[in-house]
């Protein structure tokens, strides 16, 4: 760790070919260069940064000898002789300078645990993440945090609830932290950023070059320049599986509180749950319908106990924060003034429903219902997806 | 001494008339078959020996040789067997040759002298010139379909030499079938709930638009498709024999009447060939499921199950109604002018319709809608999604409409179809739609913001007006497509976005 600190680790590489004034690489493109190795986990790094600084790691490994080290070799993931070996045969390839300026041109900071600016709230986990990769600034994490967390498939209900979770509690100050996935995670950034106050955080589980899903590609260009998308991976690391569970521990350390919006009886949100169990950060859940399997795992996590979030307030007391700021309360959701479209809009209710249960519901006929349905979907009361349509919960 | 038979061989589903020429003459004791004969065919020598001996016609030893002529067009099958052992008779001169003059004769001989049926009754007898034609006796319903023939049945090979011969009386004609009880189809009362799904099958029956049903196991996809026979109305007399024909040709069977008045229902395996389903085979070329369900419906669970390219295969007949199968030695045409009903589940863990409900990744799911081809969805007018009813309406719901108000519906909007010059609406031409199939401006409307939405597209725009076309018809309105029409033309053909297409 001493090496870290000696050079200053917490560095961006500026212009020019990313040397400083004396003509050394700076300690961060060490980091990066082993962080890129195969088989290189936190734990690993974090054995070989504790063992020797950037450099001196760096040096072994290319010596073959980065086995050699008691630490090194009995930490959590060890490393053998053969791993060591293969370290070597990859590291001779690696251009490290190339790879420093690579980052320099994509905007990517670098910054390794010990160094200043490292998120407090990872310095003493027990899974932190040697280094951190990202764009915008770090400051984002010095607001009180909340995870808003969820799964990919979800309904029309889940995303508005995200959507409006994400924009109150960045409007009272907050920064929303989630995983720039599609879905609820999506949502609640875009919320986040619509209420342009607090400025949310990203954790992604690939290289920060690895825009994962491609669809949202604006949104993280977004997080970004609004507020931070960070990654314990170098540039180019690809989503492999087990870097979501792996990027959950991160967004479940940094929270001072997680909120899972929807998610399945199985699913990755899950597993952020776990991690923010183990780290004693308070869980809480939105309550869905009995019947949805969206909301089936977060109905599981109310009945074992997590607290129900009913609007912002209920965080916001959780994290100790000021409820006025919010409206206690809410509105009663607008309906059409028609009293047919109102009907049909009732008929829906807040689950996904097929035109047949509403023809049953109503006692209308199949034509006038359709007809209604689509001029309702036109003018923004329901969402339709395939032969299901859900109510939206701002119109229009 | 030599002697000529009429009888007839089956080539797809059309007979080709076969002469049976006998050669009787001093030599080496023998007895050749020439003339393609296919293995069943030349098997027929030694069931045709065994046969007259059964029936205690001893020949004296001599040199047989049997022509089938023209010899080039191979024969295949037993039904050549009664015209081989008559004309031996005749060319040892036991019997006149002016017994058989004017006959035809088809039928295969067991070992013990009996006459059996054999499969192509109908286009066999249709290919033979005589004004008279001996068939085995249980096939005498179904070769007198034809109608241009004097049809003699005979059960054995005895009793056909003794009426020859005039020692005996011919077989009296099996008394004709009587009004058939209609086959027990199941009825559309049993469906309960599920309007879009019925109003599907209502459509598709009047208008001749393909359907594809898409939904979780369970949710009563084949239970709905197997009601769609039941709204198609008696098959005309010329279809009626031209389904006859394609089923007796594959040797289905018939029913006691012999002709086949209902449309047929075929559900294949998604195990099946590409030659199983449109036909073919190497020297019997057997009409395929695309065939035998023409005038009918073609229903394919588990569509996606399908191989590939056996369902690429179905492209030609969906969009010409007639499907040509060429091999090495033949070609053939087919009828295949049916109506497809595909099922399919909506992903792979089936359980993907409602937003939020689906276990699979995005990956599974691209690549399970990929195995339909975007032609072959685009045939689709009619694509659903079918959800798991409601415990509750299941027990306590109430009846559905039985299936005799609705068919009386598709019937009065195909015989309006058939004023139009088409069989159905589904066939409307492209230019014709301007003038049978006008919109009103509110329908006009609501299609430009389909189409601005890109919800639908530029190709399947004639298709939902084809299909808006038809719910007019079930619902008597005439003039201009009204909204309600048109949106429900939309609703039926955009369910399952989650294929991946347009409407």
């Amino acid at each position: 760790m001493s090496g870290v600190e000696r050079s200053g680790a917490r560095r961006s590489p500026g212009d020019g070919d990313g040397r400083d004034e004396d003509g050394e690489l700076p300690a961060p493109a060490f980091v990066a260069a082993l962080a890129g190795l195969s088989g290189m986990g936190p734990a690993r790094l974090s054995a070989l940064l504790g063992a020797w600084g950037p450099e001196e790691a760096w040096g072994s490994v290319l010596a073959g000898r980065a086995h050699l080290d008691p630490g090194v070799a009995a930490a959590a993931r060890g490393v053998d002789a053969a791993l060591a070996r293969r370290w070597r045969a990859e590291a001779t390839q690696v251009d490290v300078i190339g790879r420093w300026r690579e980052h320099a041109r994509a905007g990517v900071a670098v910054t390794a645990r010990g160094a200043g600016g490292f998120p407090p709230p990872l310095l003493d986990d027990h899974e932190a993440p040697a280094v951190l990769f990202h764009q915008g600034s770090l400051d984002a994490l010095r607001r009180p945090r909340v995870a808003v967390v969820g799964t990919r498939r979800c309904t029309a209900a889940g995303r508005a609830t995200a959507r409006e979770l994400g924009r109150d509690l960045a409007a009272a100050g907050v920064c929303v932290v989630s995983g720039l996935a599609a879905g609820i995670d999506g949502e609640a950034h875009l919320g986040a950023l619509a209420a342009g106050s607090a400025a949310p955080a990203a954790v992604v589980a690939t290289g920060l070059d690895v825009v994962y899903p491609r669809s949202n590609v604006e949104l993280w260009r977004r997080v970004a320049s609004a507020g931070c998308v960070l990654s314990e991976y170098p540039l180019g690391t690809g989503p492999e599986r087990w870097r979501f569970p792996a990027r959950n521990r991160i967004i479940a350390a940094l929270a001072d509180v997680v909120v899972v919006v929807e998610s399945h009886a199985r699913g990755g949100s899950l597993h952020t749950v776990d991690a923010a169990l183990e780290r004693d950060r308070p869980v809480m859940v939105v309550p869905g319908p009995v019947r949805s399997p969206a909301s089936a795992g977060t109905n599981d996590l109310l009945a074992a106990g997590s607290p129900p979030v009913r609007d912002v307030d209920d965080v916001l007391v959780v994290l100790g924060l000021d409820v006025a700021a919010a409206t206690r309360g809410r509105a009663a959701p607008p309906v059409p003034s028609d009293p047919l479209a109102a009907a049909v809009v009732e008929a829906v209710g807040w689950q996904p429903t097929t035109i047949d249960e509403l023809v049953a519901r109503l006692g209308q006929p199949l034509g006038r219902v359709a007809v209604e349905l689509e001029r309702l979907e036109h003018e923004g009361w329901l969402v339709r997806s395939g032969s299901w349509f859900e109510r939206a919960v701002a119109p229009g | 001494m030599l002697a000529s038979i009429a009888s007839a061989t089956l080539f797809g589903v059309d007979g080709r008339p076969v002469s049976v020429e006998v050669h009787v003459s001093a030599g080496l004791p023998g007895f050749t078959l020439v003339g393609l004969p296919d293995t069943a065919c030349r098997e027929s020598r030694d069931r045709v020996r065994a046969a007259l001996q059964s029936a205690g016609l001893q020949l004296p030893q001599r040199r047989v040789t049997v022509n089938l002529a023209p010899s080039g067009v191979r024969k295949n099958g037993a039904g050549l067997d009664l015209a081989v052992a008559i004309g031996i008779l005749v060319a040892h001169g036991h019997l006149p040759a002016d017994a058989v003059a004017g006959l035809g004769l088809l039928g295969e001989l067991g070992l013990d002298g009996s006459v059996r049926r054999v499969p192509g009754m109908v286009p066999l007898v249709d290919a033979l010139p005589t004004p008279a034609v001996v068939v085995p006796f249980d096939c005498a319903a179904e070769a007198a379909l034809v109608g241009r023939h004097q049809v003699r049945g005979v059960t054995t090979l005895a009793e056909l030499v003794a009426a020859l011969r005039g020692e005996g009386p011919w077989a009296e004609p099996p008394p004709p079938a009587g009004p058939e009880a209609a086959p027990a189809e199941p009825d559309l009362a049993d469906v309960r709930g599920q309007a879009v799904a019925r109003l599907a099958l209502e459509v598709a029956a009047a208008g001749g638009h393909h359907l594809l049903l898409v939904g979780p196991p369970g949710a009563g996809k084949t239970m709905l498709a197997r009601r769609l026979p039941g709204l198609l109305g008696d098959l005309s007399p010329a279809d009626a024999l031209e389904v006859t024909r394609v089923h007796s040709a594959a040797g289905l069977a018939l029913p006691p009447s012999g002709l086949v008045r209902r449309p047929p229902w075929r559900a294949p395996h998604h195990g099946a060939s590409a030659a199983s389903l449109v036909g073919g085979g190497t020297s019997f070329m057997r009409p395929g499921e695309v065939s035998l369900a023409t005038r009918g419906v073609l229903f394919m669970d588990e569509l996606a199950e399908f191989a590939r390219n056996v369902l690429d295969a179905l492209r030609q007949p969906l969009e010409d109604g007639v499907v040509q199968v060429c091999r090495a030695r033949a070609s053939v045409v087919y009828p295949a002018r049916f109506l497809l009903v595909g099922a399919m589940n909506p992903c792979p863990c089936g359980e993907g319709g409602p937003p939020g409900s689906c276990r699979c990744s995005d990956a599974a799911r691209s690549r399970y809608a990929a195995r339909l081809s975007g032609p072959l969805l685009d045939r689709f007018d009619l694509r659903i999604d079918v959800a798991r009813p409601d415990p509750a309406s299941l027990l306590a719901g109430p009846l559905g409409e039985p299936t005799a108000p609705v068919a009386a519906r598709v019937s009065a909007a195909r015989s309006l179809a058939a004023a139009r010059g088409v069989r159905s609406n589904a066939e409307l031409p492209p230019w014709s739609l301007d003038e049978v199939a006008r919109l009103s401006a509110g329908a006009t409307a609501m299609l430009e913001r389909a189409l601005r939405s890109g919800g639908l597209s530029a190709r399947g725009l004639a298709r939902v007006r084809r299909v808006a076309r038809t719910l007019a018809d079930l619902g008597e309105r005439e003039g201009p497509l009204g909204e309600e029409d048109v949106c429900l033309a939309l609703q039926l053909r955009a369910g399952p976005q989650r294929l991946g297409v347009a409407a």
